[in-house]
């Protein structure tokens, strides 16, 4: 295979890759946002939903235009499957996250974990003075400093599903549930020049 | 065409249903994913099975929810739960649509998969070797989700696939097993399970 060919293959997977990731990770949030009643996160759903909607037309549009032999068509065509059920899936993760957008009274049949619902959410942006920028998750040690979760990454249009091995940069805004006493620990840990704003 | 049961009312819990609803569509997402990336057959098979099954706890919840209604407040507070239930549903169909790319024999370009097996850190399949310290080990002994944030999501076992494997399933030799979680965790487990390390570490 040339290697114009195999960069095309790559090319593909990681669209895929990106399509995956993001339908599962608005799973997490779409629930996550039920069960602490956050509109916040839901709106992240939501905003993440039009954007998996373009993601997946660019998909399309490269898996149509790579130039496949006639006994390649099948392969290809579960390839545009694979793209299809990641947008019903991230459609779910939009209607599950519209319950707490429309203000239903969250039902206690809806909390479906035993963490504690009291908890917040917030979302910080790190700038460049911030400690965190260029560490990984794992380095960073959110949790033990601030007590607050990291929920997901939004760097720009895209939204990261937070592994232990992603890397902070500047820029990013950090989306975090935790006891309300942790946000402050967290904006000063991100934002570091955040206490002497007005 | 499978046949369809009659679905009789049983009496469980609107909450421990929509939890059973939530937990199975998502380890079918999993599932499916691995029958199109190892490509196996009865993996996907047993996705399809276990839509039929979310279907019948749809039907179940809808009942009690039917049942929960006096009036049109308990409505106004119920219809979230019919709408959630309804997503998961949607969810494990979705599920349900990657397994039939395998069972209808479509199947994803094999170079795409070689390279997404490479790429994909969440999943991973390993075949438990006579010499790796897991075999004769309960699940719960393991604790694996504790020491390095995984799970077994299916054991492959004489023929069987054994789905979402309990805490007191033991593992035997030559099993294959299907696991999910944090990508350290899961190329850590494969190298037990395939008899590369022979240390359970804390």
């Amino acid at each position: 295979m040339s290697n114009k060919q195999q960069k095309k293959f790559e090319e593909i997977v990681e669209r895929f890759v990106e399509l995956k990731d993001t339908s599962e990770l608005m799973i997490d949030l779409a629930y996550s946002s039920l069960l602490l009643n956050s509109k916040e996160l839901a709106e992240e759903v939501q905003r993440l939903e039009e954007y998996v909607d373009k993601l997946h037309t660019d998909f399309e549009l490269l898996v149509l235009s790579s130039k496949f032999k006639k006994e390649e068509a099948r392969g290809f065509l579960g390839l545009i499957r694979l793209g299809v059920v990641t947008e019903k899936i991230s459609d779910a993760a939009a209607e599950i996250a519209e319950v707490v957008l429309r203000g239903i009274e969250p039902h206690s049949v809806l909390k479906l974990s035993i963490e504690e619902a009291e908890e917040t959410v917030t979302h910080v942006r790190v700038n460049e003075k911030s400690s965190l920028v260029n560490k990984t998750l794992r380095e960073a040690r959110i949790p033990e400093e601030t007590g607050m979760w990291v929920l997901a990454i939004r760097r720009g249009a895209k939204c990261i599903r937070p592994k232990p091995d992603s890397k902070i940069e500047v820029g990013d805004v950090l989306i975090a549930s935790g006891y309300a006493d942790g946000e402050e620990d967290l904006k000063k840990l991100a934002s570091p020049s955040f206490s002497q704003l007005p | 065409m499978p046949r369809l049961e009659k679905i009789e009312y049983k009496p469980i819990p609107a909450r421990e249903l929509l939890v059973e609803m939530k937990n199975l569509s998502e380890l079918m997402i999993d599932l499916a994913y691995s029958a199109v990336l190892f490509n196996d057959k009865e993996l996907a098979e047993d996705v399809l099975e276990l839509e039929n099954r979310v279907d019948t706890l749809a039907y179940l919840l809808d009942m009690e929810v039917m049942l929960a209604t006096r009036d049109a407040k308990d409505a106004e507070a119920l219809v979230g739960v019919s709408t959630v239930a309804s997503a998961a549903d949607k969810i494990s169909d979705a599920a349900a649509d990657i397994a039939a790319i395998v069972t209808q024999n479509i199947g994803v370009h094999p170079i795409v998969s070689e390279i997404f097996k490479k790429v994909e850190e969440r999943l991973m399949r390993a075949k438990v070797n006579e010499n790796s310290i897991i075999v004769g080990k309960l699940i719960d002994e393991l604790d694996l989700a504790a020491r390095m944030g995984v799970d077994i999501i299916a054991i492959h076992r004489n023929k069987d696939w054994i789905i979402n494997p309990k805490e007191n399933e033991r593992i035997k030799r030559d099993d294959i097993l299907i696991a999910r979680g944090a990508p350290s965790g899961i190329n850590e487990f494969k190298e037990l399970a395939e008899g590369k390390r022979q240390k359970l570490e804390d």
